[in-house]
């Protein structure tokens, strides 16, 4: 993570404007293998827009993106091809098939089969079992029954999983514990450590500051469509961050 | 689950909790209850099955309780769990097909059709009549984002009113010996006539009642049926061709209906203009008795093929029991919503339209 390293992910001087509105003007980061970034910012200040011009969702008015030193053209700017690429986004409310197993959610869209058509579960519960260890996921429910009836911690860090467990590079995560109670934050923010630890790199969108703190090692403020501001995450304390986020 | 429970019965400002919290927890509002209330919700179809027998059984007697009347139920019911199957397979994905009953009547007149032309390989004519009718659903559904209810409704009529004009309203006939008569139109086919009795018929059903459980259960489509009735946004999120697995589901409901209409030919021995007219409601009906949710996600074979031998006993027992064939569908129409009742768990429903 020191800055003599070579960024795995840079967004340089990237804007999209909708109809007369500049959602986004000559936003800029880097992101290095193993840290967590944060990005922050007030609602409507370029955060999602951002966001979804990395993730391939939406292409870029003027400026370009560039994943391992290369550039992405305009024409390479889909979904298909970042995520080809590396890149895995954890959607806040667009994780899971709630009335799947874990196993089927950890492999989506990525079923392995067996002789062509049938679903090889052996493979699927082994390797769910592999994943949910390492990031050291204690499961009591059982591998066979829906998700929907396994904890938000759980769900959520089945989800996280699957976007590291195909040897992905850099992971996107959009809220990811908007919806959850303290004790299943607490859960996903430790699977969020493990993932630091793999040199994986991450990507955390969150409204928690105090979460923020807990994980980030650098921060980005986007504040009206600008990446106006960049810390370290201990070069600022909690005050400095919110007067950056309200006023740029 | 358990935390939640207790913090809302001891929640002070509540009348009716600390009623609850004098009076001890309400049974199936425990823990414990509502296991089994879920365990009961998932057999609801078994139970239904029973009782229905005993009922039948407790009124008619040995008129329901034969062997004969058995081996007539056995014989009434493969068309309709074929057709159930069919609808299963969409009904699965959250959607519903209603054109199932008049593409089993012009696959049936189209596989007749085949055999006067080709002999009897033409019978496969009426499969590819009716896998096309589900492709072409799956198409104008997936492609146009028309709902799957209107879009099989208009194919309803539509396929219905092709029927009318090819046939020009008359039959085609199953004979076991050559005609003699040249106003009828017949094909001499005395494998299909047998096909059409017990228990050939049944053997046939059996053997793609088990087929189809290898597909639905095991399979990496049937996985994709659930799912895409689970969340089809995260579906394609992750890169799945949503659209064009719509077209296969539909295409494979087709398949079942080509089934169900090559049955309905062997049974009946003839091809007409009204066959299978308002089968499609006795399909979803049957589906629906099974405890597949109509919204999609969940569904079993098992259970459709428990649903659809209910729909039938009951439609038999009426009969013998000597209800007239309108009150019959009345008690029908009560049976089916009272299965749908039972079986939905409503605290998980927001919206229902």
């Amino acid at each position: 993570m020191n800055s003599t390293s070579q960024p795995i992910l840079e967004v340089n001087g990237v804007s999209k404007a909708f109809g007369g509105v500049e959602a986004l003007r000559e936003g800029s980061l880097k992101l290095f293998p193993g840290e967590v970034l944060a990005i922050v910012g007030a609602n409507g200040a370029g955060k999602s827009t951002l966001i979804k011009i990395i993730a391939g969702v939406l292409a870029p008015d003027r400026g370009y993106i560039s994943i391992r030193g290369n550039r992405i053209t305009r024409q390479d700017h889909s979904v298909g091809f970042i995520r080809q690429m590396g890149v895995e986004v954890v959607y806040q409310d667009l994780a899971i098939v709630p009335n799947m197993t874990a196993p089927y959610n950890l492999f989506l869209g990525r079923i392995p089969r067996k002789f062509g058509i049938f679903v090889d579960e052996k493979k699927m519960q082994a390797k769910t079992r592999e994943v949910l260890a390492d990031l050291k996921v204690e499961t009591v429910q059982s591998l066979k029954r829906p998700i929907s009836e396994m904890s938000g911690g759980q769900q959520q860090s089945i989800a996280i999983g699957r976007a590291i467990a195909w040897g992905k590079e850099i992971v996107i995560l959009d809220e990811p514990t908007a919806a959850l109670g303290p004790n299943e934050t607490q859960q996903v923010e430790r699977v969020i450590n493990e993932i630091r630890k793999r040199n994986t790199a991450t990507i955390l969108i969150s409204h928690n500051l105090d979460q923020v703190f807990r994980l980030a090692d650098r921060l980005v403020v986007v504040h009206q469509g600008n990446t106006s501001r960049e810390f370290l995450r201990n070069e600022v304390n909690i005050d400095e961050l919110v007067k950056a986020i309200t006023t740029g | 689950m358990a935390s939640d429970v207790e913090k809302e019965v001891i929640r002070p400002n509540d009348e009716a909790n600390l009623l609850t919290a004098k009076l001890g927890m309400l049974w199936w509002d425990s823990p414990q209850g509502r296991i089994w209330i879920g365990r009961i919700r998932d057999n609801v179809p078994f139970i239904a099955i029973t009782l229905v027998i005993l009922l039948f059984w407790f009124i008619s007697g040995d008129r329901f309780m034969s062997v004969r009347n058995w081996t007539f139920i056995a014989q009434q019911t493969p068309v309709l769990l074929l057709l159930a199957f069919a609808q299963l397979l969409v009904v699965t994905t959250g959607s519903i097909d209603i054109s199932v009953g008049s593409n089993l009547g012009f696959s049936a007149y189209m596989a007749a059709l085949g055999m006067l032309w080709f002999g009897e390989l033409g019978l496969l004519v009426g499969i590819f009549s009716a896998v096309f009718i589900g492709v072409l659903n799956g198409t104008i559904f997936s492609l146009f984002k028309i709902s799957s209810f209107v879009t099989t409704l208009a194919m309803l009529i539509i396929v219905r009113a092709v029927l009318v004009i090819v046939s020009d309203g008359r039959s085609i006939y199953v004979s076991d010996q050559p005609m003699s008569n040249s106003n009828i139109t017949s094909i001499e086919a005395k494998w299909l006539l047998d096909l059409g009795q017990f228990p050939q018929i049944l053997y046939f059903t059996v053997a793609v009642a088990v087929l189809l459980w290898v597909v639905y259960e095991k399979t990496v489509f049937g996985q994709q049926l659930k799912a895409l009735g689970g969340n089809e946004k995260v579906l394609r999120l992750t890169g799945i061709s949503v659209n064009w697995f719509k077209i296969q589901v539909f295409a494979a409901a087709g398949f079942m209906v080509g089934l169900a209409s090559f049955i309905n030919l062997a049974r009946s021995g003839a091809a007409t203009v009204q066959a299978g007219e308002m089968l499609e409601l006795d399909a979803i009906a049957a589906v629906a008795l099974g405890g597949t949710v109509l919204t999609g996600g969940y569904g079993s074979v098992l259970k459709t093929v428990v649903g659809a031998l209910t729909l039938t006993i009951v439609a038999n027992g009426l009969t013998i029991a000597g209800v007239p064939p309108s009150w019959s569908r009345i008690a029908r129409g009560i049976l089916l919503i009272t299965a749908i009742a039972i079986s939905l768990n409503r605290k998980q429903i927001d919206v229902v339209k």
